[in-house]
């Protein structure tokens, strides 16, 4: 099948999402299942189709999704009730949409100024107990408590170290 | 105007430091947060509110409880029940919010306590959680049940309020994605606006209709 002229294609347009919590790994195929069930449990099959979402790439934290031209703000409100992927718990936060994907990559390389990071490094104690550090930025610090049974994350702050 | 989540859940109900809660919502867009069984603090620009939930007890004990929290600045909140529970707490001095209505019995809130809640100036709360984890039959009685409370809304014009229940900072949603999921109920932005001020509207006294001038 021949390429269509540009004038006769579907107009796309492209969200950039952040993953969190920062760090995980994740599969982009993994990914996509996870929004297509989201949306077709929300809006069914019928909106699902017009819709065509796909993740078309990804960048570290950030993964870049396509929708048809109109349907952005359905699938923006499918991606907030995504809750987990492959069993790991994550957030997708919505960041910008565009009819590029070049735009919304120049968007990321804007955002990306690095906060002053609280230097919390090695292990450290919070609640009586000692957590190995595994995330830092800014003020945000993400911990697991130290021992192999327990691996759940707690989200803090530099302030809940000194003050515990 | 004070945008405000109404419910979560920090440390050591949840994963998530309170402050790591002022932190994250302040960058989604909230004023404040009414933090479940945690002490009232301002963290940079977000005020957390002190929040009290009374579940499965029934109405005199509240009211008993009801005495150690007069002259607080607390949020105190009822898990709803059947029609009489509901119509009996809402009649409490000192009730600001009545939850989880979605788990009510169908019938637990009708025109009668729509009235009284906006007569006594009671919220009723919308849990968005419900909407972003439940799938199936459940989220659809739920979003049945909201659209349903929302009819008597319009008609009574008692407040709202809205939370996400976040027992982790992955719960908690920006203020778009609000009105996003709240377009599920079917609410346009400015009912999603005066919804998230809900917990100031409730701790306000309302103002007189007769001024007395002397």
């Amino acid at each position: 099948m021949t390429t269509r002229p540009p004038t006769l294609r579907d107009k796309r347009r492209y969200l950039l999402v952040r993953i969190e919590p920062a760090g995980i790994p994740f599969d982009q195929k993994e990914l996509y299942y996870a929004i297509a069930d989201s949306i077709t449990s929300l809006f069914g099959d019928a909106a699902a189709a017009i819709m065509i979402q796909a993740v078309v790439a990804a960048e570290g934290d950030y993964i870049f999704i396509r929708c048809r031209r109109g349907t952005e703000r359905e699938l923006a409100i499918a991606l907030s009730t995504i809750t987990s992927c492959r069993e790991t718990r994550i957030v997708l936060r919505i960041i910008a949409a565009s009819g590029t994907l070049e735009s919304l990559r120049e968007r990321i390389h804007t955002m990306n100024v690095p906060e002053p990071t609280a230097v919390v490094q090695g292990d450290v104690t919070f609640d009586k107990k000692t957590h190995t550090s595994v995330y830092c930025n800014g003020q945000k610090v993400d911990v697991i408590e130290k021992g192999f049974k327990n691996t759940h994350r707690l989200f803090l702050t530099s302030e809940d170290m000194e003050t515990s | 105007m004070k945008i405000t989540d109404a419910a979560v859940f920090p440390y050591p109900k949840g994963d998530t430091s309170v402050r790591r809660f002022a932190l994250e919502a302040g960058a989604l867009g909230f004023d404040s947060l009414v933090a479940i069984d945690t002490p009232s603090a301002t963290y940079g620009d977000v005020e957390v509110r002190s929040g009290i939930i009374f579940h499965d007890i029934p109405v005199r004990d509240i009211v008993n409880h009801m005495k150690r929290y007069r002259g607080t600045d607390a949020v105190i909140s009822v898990k709803a029940g059947d029609a009489g529970f509901n119509r009996a707490v809402i009649g409490v001095k000192g009730i600001h919010v009545l939850r989880s209505i979605h788990m009510a019995d169908k019938k637990g809130f009708d025109h009668v306590s729509a009235k009284m809640a906006a007569d006594n100036n009671v919220a009723v709360d919308i849990d968005l959680s419900v909407l972003t984890l439940a799938r199936g039959i459940a989220r659809q009685r739920a979003i049945a049940r909201y659209r349903d409370v929302l009819v008597l809304e319009q008609r009574f014009e008692f407040p709202l309020t809205l939370s996400t229940y976040a027992r982790s900072v992955l719960d908690l949603r920006a203020v778009r994605e609000f009105t996003g999921l709240c377009s599920l109920l079917d609410m346009d932005i400015s009912s999603v606006e005066k919804s998230l001020a809900g917990v100031g509207a409730v701790l306000t006294p309302p103002a007189p209709a007769v001024r007395v001038i002397t």
